[in-house]
């Protein structure tokens, strides 16, 4: 084995990210990497290349034990990662972004003589045809997320770590990253490709680790598993008594049409309804759309086009005011950017959104305030007695709480979620489950978008799948299992005979 | 993941919730700032004689009604209006023009300046000038609520306020026979000895702080101010508050332009740029006090009532170097000390809150 990691632990405070996992990978192969969000995947990756030093637990290199002090320690050993994000300088030209680190280039060097030098690399990663002295960003994203490959070429790595190199590519990109992927196992290096899309992984991997919670499983061979038995693997036992009971929803008159939505990220204009008293899910990985047609929805994202009928008036939101009048109120997936004002004290997070039924003549009234801000702060299980406190001072469960607690004062008719429980611990986890069905049993209309498949499963009534920003089909109770789901959401279109490589 | 750490207020006494809400650093430079100025005030000769303190109080007045003014911008996360010198010279010119302009005058002038004759004239031009004020106001919170950054706005408004200023006045000094219907404002006092224009600092600062904590607004101010993204989401735009809070801090600009006008009985447009305070311009002298005060340059957290009080300390001084001989550039050095220090221990103790998070 070429790069073997034993009993591999990593906490961080509370949460246990990795418990005593293994890992290995040999000479010239390509090791599939799958897991939840949140299995301890890319902490996995951070040890391996040397981003994350404070692990307990065996690393061997090349018949070595081996402690890296830093990425750059570990990229002289012979080990790169791509990373999800893109760290080359747009306005830079292709070769200089290559030779970005200095190595293997004369001190002082022309552009020439770096787009000689930068060639063999691009070839390599099936870049031949790029100019080397174009500038980076005007590049495709997918040319680009290559060109950070030929960039860790440059260094003439062993060990190569693909971290979900094409959520965010459409086809023809991704094909690029697959094609280059086979040419690097051909030239006997190997390959950690972490993805969430379970064809590509069948596609390229020879075997395949799956974490789960923290805890990895022996590696597989490819050959002997297909994508059913990977995902129970995945996902292990199902959680499902931490979800609340569902009843059943008469869907008579939708309190909430959507017609011809059409946000950045969708193909084609999405049109779907919402009926009072159900929980609706969205699902999808990321890039797959749901989080722009939330966010169309409540105004916080531009739609080139469509409209909403709530209760019969046709409207589009052009900022969240406008759907906040109207009771729909909308918590998006990140709650520390536009969820919370972190450095104000929780009950003015919680009375934010209501500032107009608290206040007379534009004075606030602190007892009613404090009535209604502590009413919702116990419908959520938040302790009332610090509302006075900082909400940056609450754990991120409570944050969640507050969060999705401050809609509570507009008396919501219509709620949009996206991510309802990212960052949450189990605990308060069931209980905003248990909420937000409470909340639907008392007639509100509940929108859930979530990547997290256990959560899209079992707790909304009805599903609706997205994939790469095309809706691909409705799911009914019956039909809602974590596999149907997952097939829906990851490759939706193998069933058709058509696969991500044919279909370009 | 700090929830061990939650302590109700109660059952505290005041010294246990200082050392509750504020960190250490925060409370020794306040300890340094009060060493500082009683130490100045103990060893400085004639500082606490009644005159040197109406001085004091006269000159904290005007800077202070303008950081006032300021602070609701700093609060509502915009920033600074790097323009609020010019805001007061374009005022103070439309101001004095029309105190002394022909068609303006009611009727003969007599010696007392209370007559309604003076009083019509001053009360036209002063309503003037607030109108072109909340223009300019508006034109600047517009264009910063669009988007546009509010160093690069206020900038290039700047310019264009001191240019008009400059081009109707000629570049000269204007000036106006008194008696006059401002001196009650600029030189008078109606309660004992205390400036009017004291009082009217009071006032001001009084209904500004009641305004930030009591009202929709004020409470709007902080939440857009704190985070502008999640002020946005809960349906509190950036635009109509950015056009409030600079309506609001070029009011209280030209208000103060057109008090010193009462006391000179003039104007020109290098005013608020040569004869002002240690620092000798009146922006970076109303930022310092902005920022001396505690007022969280991103916005979201601080108070007028810290900002009266950066006032106060920072005109005290001032007066002290003066009182012991320092010259002016000793003056504008110790100005720039207080905002560095102030900047740093601010800056560490955000770092310090972000590592608990």
């Amino acid at each position: 084995m070429l790069l073997r990691l034993s009993n591999v632990s990593r906490d961080y405070g509370a949460i246990q990210a990795l418990k005593s996992a293994s890992f290995e990978i040999g000479r010239g192969e390509v090791m599939g990497l799958v897991g939840e969000n949140g299995a301890g995947k890319s902490t996995l990756v951070k040890i391996i290349g040397g981003f994350d030093t404070g692990f307990t637990g065996e690393y061997f290199y090349d018949g070595e034990v081996r402690r890296f002090s830093g990425p750059t320690a570990a990229e002289h050993a012979g080990i790169a990662i791509a990373q999800q994000e893109l760290s080359l300088i747009p306005t830079m030209s292709v070769a200089e972004n290559i030779f970005l680190a200095g190595d293997g280039v004369p001190r002082i060097a022309s552009k020439g003589i770096l787009a000689r030098k930068a060639k063999p690399f691009l070839e390599e990663v099936g870049l031949g045809h790029v100019n080397p002295m174009r500038a980076t960003n005007r590049l495709s994203v997918g040319e680009q997320h290559l060109v950070e490959v030929a960039r860790l070429f440059a260094h003439n790595p062993q060990v190569l770590i693909l971290d979900e190199p094409t959520a965010a590519l459409g086809e023809t990109d991704s094909i690029r990253i697959l094609n280059m992927v086979k040419r690097l196992k051909d030239r006997g290096k190997s390959v950690i490709y972490v993805s969430h899309r379970m064809d590509e992984i069948f596609k390229v991997s020879d075997r395949i680790t799956v974490l789960r919670d923290g805890e990895s499983q022996a590696p597989r061979a490819a050959t002997d598993m297909d994508v059913n038995s990977l995902v129970e693997l995945m996902l292990g036992f199902e959680l499902g008594d931490m979800y609340p009971d569902r009843r059943p929803v008469t869907r008579k008159a939708p309190i909430l049409e959507v017609r011809g939505l059409w946000p950045d990220g969708i193909l084609d204009p999405i049109s779907f309804d919402v009926y009072p008293g159900e929980i609706l899910g969205l699902a999808g990985q990321l890039g797959s759309g749901t989080s722009e047609i939330l966010g169309a929805m409540a105004g916080s994202t531009r739609s080139r086009g469509g409209k909403l009928y709530y209760n019969g008036e046709e409207f589009l939101p052009a900022r969240p005011r406008d759907a906040i009048r109207r009771c729909i109120a909308y918590c998006s997936e990140d709650r520390k950017r536009d969820g919370l004002f972190l450095g104000r004290p929780i009950m003015e997070n919680l009375s934010a959104p209501s500032l107009e039924t608290i206040s007379i003549n534009g004075l606030l009234n602190g007892a009613k305030e404090r009535a209604s801000t502590t009413e919702n702060a116990i419908k959520f299980t938040v302790d009332p007695t610090r509302l006075p406190q900082e909400a940056g001072v609450l754990s991120g469960g409570n944050q969640q709480k507050v969060a999705l607690g401050k809609w509570l004062s507009v008396s919501p008719r219509v709620i949009l979620v996206n991510e309802p429980t990212r960052g949450v611990d189990v605990g308060a986890r069931a209980e905003i489950y248990q909420i937000l069905r409470d909340l639907a049993d008392q007639g509100a209309a509940i929108v859930v978008a979530s990547t997290d498949i256990q959560e899209i499963t079992n707790l909304p009534d009805r599903v609706l799948s997205f994939y790469r920003g095309v809706e691909v089909g409705e799911l009914h109770l019956d039909e809602m299992t974590s596999a149907n789901i997952l097939e829906q959401i990851t490759d939706p279109f193998r069933e058709a005979g058509i696969s991500v490589s044919e279909r370009a | 993941m700090t929830d061990a750490t939650a302590v109700s207020g109660d059952g505290l006494n005041f010294v246990q919730r200082i050392r509750r809400d504020y960190s250490p650093l925060v409370i020794a430079m306040v300890g340094l700032f009060l060493f500082v100025f009683l130490a100045g005030a103990v060893l400085t000769d004639d500082f606490l004689t009644w005159f040197n303190v109406k001085t004091i109080i006269r000159d904290a007045a005007l800077v202070g009604i303008m950081a006032i003014g300021l602070t609701f911008v700093t609060l509502s996360g915009n920033f600074f209006l790097l323009s609020m010198k010019e805001i007061a010279a374009l005022s103070i010119i439309c101001f004095a023009t029309l105190m002394g302009a022909e068609w303006n005058q009611w009727g003969p002038a007599e010696g007392d300046p209370a007559t309604l004759a003076l009083m019509t004239t001053f009360l036209v031009a002063i309503a003037a000038t607030l109108i072109i004020a909340t223009v300019a106001g508006a034109l600047q919170g517009a264009l910063i609520g669009l988007g546009g950054n509010p160093i690069v706005v206020t900038l290039g408004a700047a310019g264009l306020f001191f240019g008009i200023g400059s081009w109707w006045s000629d570049n000269l000094v204007v000036s106006y026979r008194r008696p006059h219907g401002a001196e009650w404002l600029g030189t008078g006092s109606f309660v004992g000895d205390i400036p009017n224009i004291t009082v009217a600092f009071i006032i001001i600062a009084v209904v500004a702080e009641l305004t930030l904590r009591y009202t929709t607004f004020g409470r709007q101010v902080y939440l857009v101010g704190a985070n502008r993204a999640a002020g946005r989401a809960t349906g509190h735009e950036n635009f109509g508050m950015a056009i409030k809070c600079c309506i609001i801090a070029s009011l209280c600009a030209a208000f103060v332009a057109v008090a010193f006008s009462g006391q000179v009985s003039s104007a020109h447009v290098n005013y608020f740029s040569s004869e002002f305070g240690s620092s000798g311009d009146m922006t970076i002298m109303v930022i310092a006090i902005v920022m001396v005060g505690g007022n969280s340059i991103m916005g979201g957290y601080g108070s007028t009532l810290r900002t009266s009080l950066g006032a106060i300390f920072i005109s005290s001084i001032d007066n002290m170097m003066v009182l012991n001989g320092f010259n002016s550039g000793a003056r504008v050095l110790a100005v720039g000390l207080m905002i560095v220090f102030s900047i740093i221990v601010f800056a560490l103790v955000r770092r310090g809150s972000r590592a608990v998070e």
